[in-house]
């Protein structure tokens, strides 16, 4: 980092605080703060809820995703498309006609108060969670990558969030939320150019690509069906669309996204551009990751891409031990160039013979290195109690903390700060919005004024920030970032999504059934959650949880039937 | 699938149309995807 990728950095970042609050100057009442005042264009919409949705986890880990795993990750979207028409059909024209603020009002229409306090309760508790390890994910490797305490990320990407998502409410979310898509589009677009211009030249596009699938990257589409497999087509297919039901049509953070439209029109075209958008966008994320792992074909990578943590080993009892592994994996790296080097011989000659030895010995001297990386991080987790030793989330800031120009390293960082504050801002202004509207506004506070509203609501926003500001602070998670967001929407959404196709679609049953079957769903997922994590996907536990929510709700009406006092 | 007539979609008449658009456009991805892994599988 020199002079100019701080300033590229900070003043993006400043660029972008004072834009949202500029812009949303004078915003006073409760309308505009929580629905925009319905203005937004369908474009808008779409960038908002693409923005929402990517978080900086995205693009810390997806790239280091592809290259551990392949492009296999793409499947989990595949879901998406169909979730946008469904929700553009049924839910859109729901919401708008009754008018609603959130998504749970809906459901005191349609049942009573207590589903719309349990639905809304579950978001907070499903929300709040996410949005501490939305901060705490870019907080954690920004510290780690920039050398500064997390406390010192954690309360700059949380504070700035605060000032303008405080200022300017929904509006200021989805107007920032622009610059940010552009900052991060453009930013991983050029971080893939550069990546594919520091392979050698004499590999060309087609040989990467062949490169990629030969060594097993390019394994987009997978069909073969296990439980316990998080990624396929039939997971992207049936559990995905689960998830994204959900995530989308009952997750007030995406809900406020598309409510804040001048109209159904705009709103149903703004879903619909995510559906369109959203898996080319992934694929291009994927793909840079892909590129990156081509790079480090033809340049040594790491052997542990957290180098600031090997740095901290190093000083301890373990050195030598580590050095050691260090020189193996040295000495493993030659002998995996020459694979390499046959490997693009075998592609460019077109002989299926050396490339088949080729890859033969590549996968063998990649079996030794796997385990000379996991020999490194046991030994690391022995010098240092507690580390994380995961180090896939870290692949890629790295790589473009030591091979792209300065000038684009401030831009990268910026897209990352960008990513951590766009899908920050948004949770904030839902969980606020939430507890304002259906907590506080509902059961504890009915008769004010609409000024004193708008004011709780600004609390509000500050208090769940700082609940995420200390929940990432204090909090160590050991998982693969990405992932861990998903599970943590998967173990809820299930139960949220069962809520509302019961009251949309059987209309016959009624609010004690269906709050009965959600409590007993959602007490399921969490038991299936802690007594098959191992055999079971989490994108399954969707399906699991709105199953479990229909069905019941189904039997518990006929029982409801029999006793009408209870309903 | 439902129709607001007072909120037409643009471009296309209806917003089946779209959906259709959608859902053809998944697939056409889906399938391009599907043949990148077979030529390497």
């Amino acid at each position: 980092m020199n002079i100019l990728d701080w300033v590229i950095l900070f003043g993006t970042i400043f660029f972008i605080v004072s834009y949202g609050v500029w812009k949303t100057r004078g915003s006073k009442n409760i309308e505009g703060y929580l629905k925009g005042d319905n203005t937004m264009k369908w474009w808008m919409i779409g960038i908002s809820i693409m923005a929402t949705q990517a978080s900086a986890v995205t693009f810390l880990s997806t790239p280091g995703q592809a290259i551990e795993d392949g492009m296999r990750f793409l499947q989990f979207y595949f879901g998406l498309p169909l979730a946008m028409i469904i929700i553009s059909v049924t839910m859109v024209p729901i919401y708008y006609r009754l008018k609603v603020y959130t998504a749970y009002e809906y459901l005191e229409s349609r049942f009573d108060l207590k589903t719309r306090t349990l639905a809304a309760i579950l978001f907070l508790l499903l929300r709040g969670l996410s949005a501490g390890i939305t901060l705490f994910a870019p907080a954690l490797v920004l510290s780690t990558i920039l050398g500064w305490n997390i406390f010192v990320t954690t309360f700059l990407i949380g504070g700035l969030v605060i000032v303008y998502t405080v200022s300017g409410g929904t509006k200021a979310v989805s107007l920032t939320q622009r610059q940010q898509m552009t900052i991060i589009m453009g930013g991983m677009l050029l971080a893939g150019i550069i990546a594919y211009s520091l392979i050698p030249d004499h590999v060309s596009f087609g040989d990467t690509i062949s490169i990629a699938g030969e060594l097993g990257k390019l394994n987009i589409v997978t069909t073969n069906f296990s439980w316990n497999d998080r990624f396929n087509i039939w997971s992207g297919l049936i559990a995905s669309t689960f998830l994204f039901l959900s995530y989308f049509g009952t997750d007030q953070s995406q809900v406020a996204r598309y409510l804040g439209g001048k109209s159904i029109r705009e709103s149903r075209m703004g879903l619909i551009m995510n559906g369109l958008l959203k898996i080319p966008m992934q694929f291009v994320i994927l793909f840079i990751g892909v590129l990156v792992f081509v790079f480090y074909l033809f340049v040594q990578p790491p052997v542990f891409h957290n180098q600031t943590l090997k740095e901290e080993a190093m000083q301890t009892s373990q050195a030598d031990s580590l050095r050691v592994l260090e020189d193996q994996y040295n000495i493993l790296y030659a002998e995996k160039q020459v694979a390499v080097d046959g490997l693009v011989r075998g592609i460019q000659q077109e002989d299926e013979k050396l490339k088949e030895e080729s890859k033969a010995t590549y996968q063998l001297i990649k079996d030794q290195e796997s385990k000379i990386r996991k020999d490194v991080k046991t030994k690391i987790a022995a010098a240092i109690p507690g580390a994380k030793t995961q180090d896939r989330d870290y692949i890629f800031l790295n790589f473009v903390l030591h091979y792209l120009p300065h000038g684009i390293i401030g831009l990268l960082l910026a897209v990352m700060f960008s990513a951590a504050m766009s899908s920050m801002a948004s949770e904030l202004n839902a969980l606020a919005s939430t507890t304002t509207v259906d907590i506080y506004k509902r059961s504890i506070k009915p008769e004010a004024s609409p000024l004193h509203y708008l004011n709780a609501s600004k609390y509000f926003t500050v208090l769940w920030a700082l609940i995420a500001m200390v929940f990432a602070a204090l909090a160590n998670f050991a998982e693969n970032l990405i992932q861990f967001v998903n599970i943590v929407g998967s173990l809820f959404y299930g139960t949220i999504l069962g809520i509302f196709l019961v009251a949309f679609y059987i209309k016959h049953v009624k609010s004690n059934a269906v709050f009965i079957a959600a409590i007993i769903a959602e007490a399921s997922v969490l038991a299936c959650y802690f007594y098959f994590y191992e055999e079971l996907a989490f994108l399954y536990y969707n399906i699991i949880g709105c199953v479990i929510v229909v069905v019941l709700a189904l039997i518990f009406q006929v029982f409801d039937k029999k006793q009408p006092s209870v309903s | 699938m439902s129709e607001l007539p007072d909120e037409k979609p643009p471009v296309f008449n209806t917003w089946n149309s779209w959906y259709w658009l959608v859902l053809a456009v998944m697939g056409l991805q889906v399938i391009l995807f599907a043949l990148l892994t077979s030529r390497f599988a």
